[in-house]
């Protein structure tokens, strides 16, 4: 009994102030896919820790069980039936319904989790299948470059891509009515680099587990920061790919609803700056000004050993309480 | 109205000519029936009647047309404009209907918050210093 509220003790510590710890280490989005990482090393080690806590408990259930079952021999017998055995008796009783209490739970957040991703990944094939009879793609009127890309007819500029076999990325007209070739070839580097790490994976099961969890801190933070450093990590592999200029330029075009020209001046992007984002904006001076390298190097190394002391403290967490 | 939860289950292949049927159909004014289409359809493809058919029959199935009986054939027409579709879509994916976007990866997206004065420094940096980062 004791051992299982300490592993579960050790569960909400890890769920409430590992995400204080992690937060400031993975806001620069330096080392993003090192950064996904390790909000995903804290999140199994929470899920982790329940599940092992929960089993902590059945067993001391199942251990109880013949000193119950012997304490009610007793009092049958009638002879023994002091209050010390009564006393035992609905303890044993009280762990049992405890332990079977928390499976329950278990099982029913388990099936809760797998229907909401279930659900998700459906809705997910019927949207790219209407994009794909919806949209143009390879016609006339579609550039080069967006070859296999879906078009979507929509005044408003937005790129996304849809997982799946095939993997879909869908561009608007409106989005290709501001982007010079260049800057094209960077927001498709940065989908297809979405598709080919499968990103939509680790969000789409982070933001299930937020949404079923919605009060968990980790889960809460954490799935917001695996979407914000997929980004990043896409974005890195678009700069390395398109060059970092046409990606910043792509950025603030399809953040802003203007065109950004490549030469000064021409570009009038003044009144729709407003609807821009504040993810927009993060991801921009980023790549403006990366951080230096004695910084990242030292932001790598915390991150690393955050990683590799994790999962050996939780570890030794659960040995000694099992122990115990 | 406009529902394609069902369309999940379609086979993969006819996806394409899916596409190609629905194209068609939105490109008529009044209600097509699928010899005509097989009509337009065998001038630029190698394609079978009973394909079209069974395309536009699917296309039925999964809510993206509706067909009245005339005669012994069916007239064809699009539940909703193609406008209507991309608009939804659109809704879909940049509000999030629903879980979609929870598997949807955004170039640009959470448009929340007020940063333009960033934003605003950030282009003029760009056209001040052209050739940096290239």
């Amino acid at each position: 009994m004791i051992a299982a509220l300490v592993v579960f003790g050790y569960a909400v510590l890890v769920a409430w102030l590992l995400p204080a710890v992690l937060t400031p280490l993975t806001e620069s989005g330096s080392g993003a896919r090192l950064g996904i990482a390790v909000w995903l090393t804290g999140m199994t080690s929470v899920l982790v820790s329940a599940g092992v806590a929960v089993a902590l408990l059945i067993r001391s259930a199942v251990t109880g069980w013949s000193r119950f079952a012997e304490a009610l021999c007793r009092s049958v017998a009638g002879t023994s039936c002091t209050p010390v055995v009564y006393r035992s008796a609905l303890y044993e009783l009280g762990l049992a319904a405890a332990a079977l209490i928390a499976t329950m739970a278990g099982l029913m957040l388990t099936w809760r989790y797998g229907r909401r991703v279930q659900q998700a990944r459906r809705s997910t094939r019927a949207h790219a299948e209407a994009a794909r009879i919806t949209g143009r793609s390879d016609t006339p009127g579609v550039p080069e470059a967006a070859r296999g890309v879906v078009v979507l007819d929509a005044v408003q500029p937005a790129a996304y891509c849809v997982p799946g076999r095939p993997g879909t990325i869908v561009v608007t007209s409106g989005a290709l009515a501001v982007l010079e070739p260049r800057q094209l070839g960077a927001v498709l580097a940065h989908e297809r680099a979405h598709l080919s790490g499968r990103h939509h994976l680790l969000t789409g099961l982070t933001r299930c587990l937020a949404a079923v969890f919605p009060a968990v801190p980790m889960f809460r933070h954490g799935s917001g920061e695996v979407s914000r450093l997929a980004e990043m990590s896409a974005d890195d592999a678009a700069a390395r790919r398109a060059g970092r200029r046409p990606l910043i330029e792509a950025l603030l075009a399809i953040g802003t609803g203007a065109a950004i020209a490549g030469e000064p001046g021409a570009g009038e992007p003044g009144a729709a700056l407003a609807v821009a984002g504040y993810a927009v904006a993060a991801r921009v001076h980023r790549l403006l000004d990366p951080p230096r390298r004695a910084r990242r190097v030292r932001l790598a190394l915390v991150l690393t050993s955050v990683l590799a002391v994790l999962p050996v403290v939780s570890g030794l967490v659960f040995a000694l309480a099992a122990a115990a | 109205m406009l529902g394609w939860r069902r369309i999940g289950d379609g086979v993969r292949g006819f996806g394409e000519l899916e596409a190609v049927v629905m194209h068609r159909v939105w490109e008529h004014d009044s209600p097509v029936t699928v010899r005509e289409l097989f009509d337009e359809l065998r001038r630029e493809r190698a394609i079978a009647y009973t394909t079209v058919m069974s395309t536009m029959d699917n296309l039925h199935r999964k809510g993206w047309l509706d067909r009245v009986k005339e005669g012994k054939a069916y007239r064809y027409a699009a539940t909703a404009s193609r406008e209507e579709y991309s608009a939804r879509l659109m809704r879909e994916a940049l509000v999030g209907g629903g879980d979609t976007e929870a598997v949807l990866n955004h170039f640009v997206a959470q448009m929340k918050g007020d940063e333009s004065e960033v934003l605003r420094a950030v282009v003029e940096r760009l056209a001040r210093e052209p050739e940096e980062l290239r």
